[in-house]
């Protein structure tokens, strides 16, 4: 039954639903997912448009009139990213997921992109199983993290601090940062609305700066570059400016690299890890992913 | 009577819930959004929140925030009701003012309802 199930479904691009079908197959995907994350319209609205997907060439899986999983792809430049990928719980393990992975390949070729990126969460062994069969390998480990709001900010470190509008944040944000995950790209940023920036210099000479992003109820989206200094004594300068400005908001950023100079600033400031993903790559990363943007 | 607020997206477990907590005497609220959840606590006033983590619009821990934040519900008990590894809940549940955690899915209404109660009547 279950390689009939894969023997009949056709893909249709995602293009061809409301963002309510599509919020309402990716909601009955991960509905028995260990962090589920569901979404509304508008939230997957945002997403699409943050994250640069192409609905035109992401992909919904269907058997007769139903729907059965769905795969977004995004674009950017000369690679592409996996994501949002789920298929109903109770038709797993038949064929759908590799079926939406594979068309997911086929649409990059189409498109003529050699060189795909997603993340998968920690411990889904299924699905990290799937994408190492269909070519991607791993490339690290990536953390999610959250600080409550309403916690006391330690007082901040004494530093010269210029606080900065979202032009000039950006500017800050397009200069190489080295390799980074989808979602930390400097074009989510470009495409995130309430976007802000902090300089900083600390009285040792140390410097950096830091980009955010400030939604009603969270800060979001950090971007960060230590320019000279050490990175934690730096982000940690940071974070007491940014929480002691924004005490009431709770913090959620995503995909921060284990290897990361400047994490022991947030678990210091009080961020507690959510899950983690596992960063994985299929092609040779091209030049706009790793070159330098300078 | 002791009123408890289900903050969970998924519909066939508030329907599990709703049903095990009123057959044992419970007055249940429910909502399905984070937002809907505040206003239900604000007008309602419950004992304990029970609350998912993962909502479609705000997730749980925001709304946990927001619920702490709130004079009137400050000493409300909110529980999170998730199928999160134990290690991360217990450390997000401190983190963001919780009582405690309830795992998905329920395995034994008896427990479940056992695990209610000692939220709501501490040893």
């Amino acid at each position: 039954m279950l390689s009939s199930v894969a023997a009949a479904i056709k893909l249709i691009p995602a293009s061809k639903f409301t963002i309510e079908q599509l919020t309402a197959i990716y909601n009955q995907t991960r509905v028995d997912y260990m962090v589920p994350m569901p979404m509304n319209p508008a939230r997957l609205a945002e997403y699409v448009s943050t994250y640069d997907v192409d609905l035109e060439h992401s992909l919904v899986a269907m058997q007769d009139d139903i729907l059965l999983g769905v795969a977004m792809l995004g674009l950017r430049e000369d690679r592409v990213w996996l994501t949002r990928l789920g298929v109903l719980p109770n038709i797993r393990r038949g064929g759908v997921g590799e079926a939406l992975t594979a068309g997911f390949l086929e649409q990059a070729e189409r498109l003529q992109i050699h060189f795909a990126m997603l993340e998968v969460i920690k411990n889904n062994i299924p699905a990290h199983q799937l994408f190492l069969k269909l070519g991607f390998y791993e490339v690290g480990e990536l953390l999610v993290l959250r600080r409550p709001p309403f916690s006391q900010p330690p007082d901040t470190v004494v530093a010269d601090v210029e606080r900065l509008d979202r032009t000039d944040a950006l500017d800050l944000v397009r200069r190489d940062r080295g390799t980074q995950p989808w979602t930390n790209q400097s074009e989510s940023l470009f495409n995130a609305s309430e976007v802000a920036g902090l300089r900083l210099m600390l009285a040792d000479g140390s410097r950096g700066w830091m980009v955010y992003q400030r939604q009603k109820f969270t800060l979001t989206r950090f971007i960060y570059k230590t320019e000279s200094g050490n990175p934690s004594d730096l982000a940690y300068a940071f974070l007491t400016h940014l929480h002691n400005q924004y005490p009431r908001l709770d913090t959620h950023i995503e995909n921060i690299q284990v290897a990361d100079p400047h994490l022991p600033a947030f678990y210091k400031m009080g961020y507690v890890e959510s899950f983690r993903r596992i960063e994985m790559w299929r092609g040779v990363p091209p030049a706009s992913l790793v070159g330098n943007r300078e | 009577m002791t009123k408890i607020l289900i903050v969970e997206d998924e519909l066939d477990t508030i329907e599990l819930v709703s049903r095990v907590l009123v057959a044992h005497g419970f007055d249940v609220v429910q909502a399905s959004i984070a937002e809907d959840g505040l206003a239900q606590a604000r007008s309602e006033k419950p004992d304990l929140i029970l609350l998912d983590l993962g909502l479609p619009d705000y997730d749980g821990q925001t709304l946990a925030g927001w619920l702490r934040d709130e004079p009137s519900l400050q000493s409300t008990l909110i529980v999170a009701f998730t199928a999160w590894p134990e290690e991360t809940v217990k450390k997000m549940t401190e983190s963001y003012g919780c009582a405690g955690y309830i795992s998905k899915p329920i395995v034994s209404v008896k427990d479940f309802v056992e695990q209610i109660k000692s939220y709501l009547m501490p040893v």
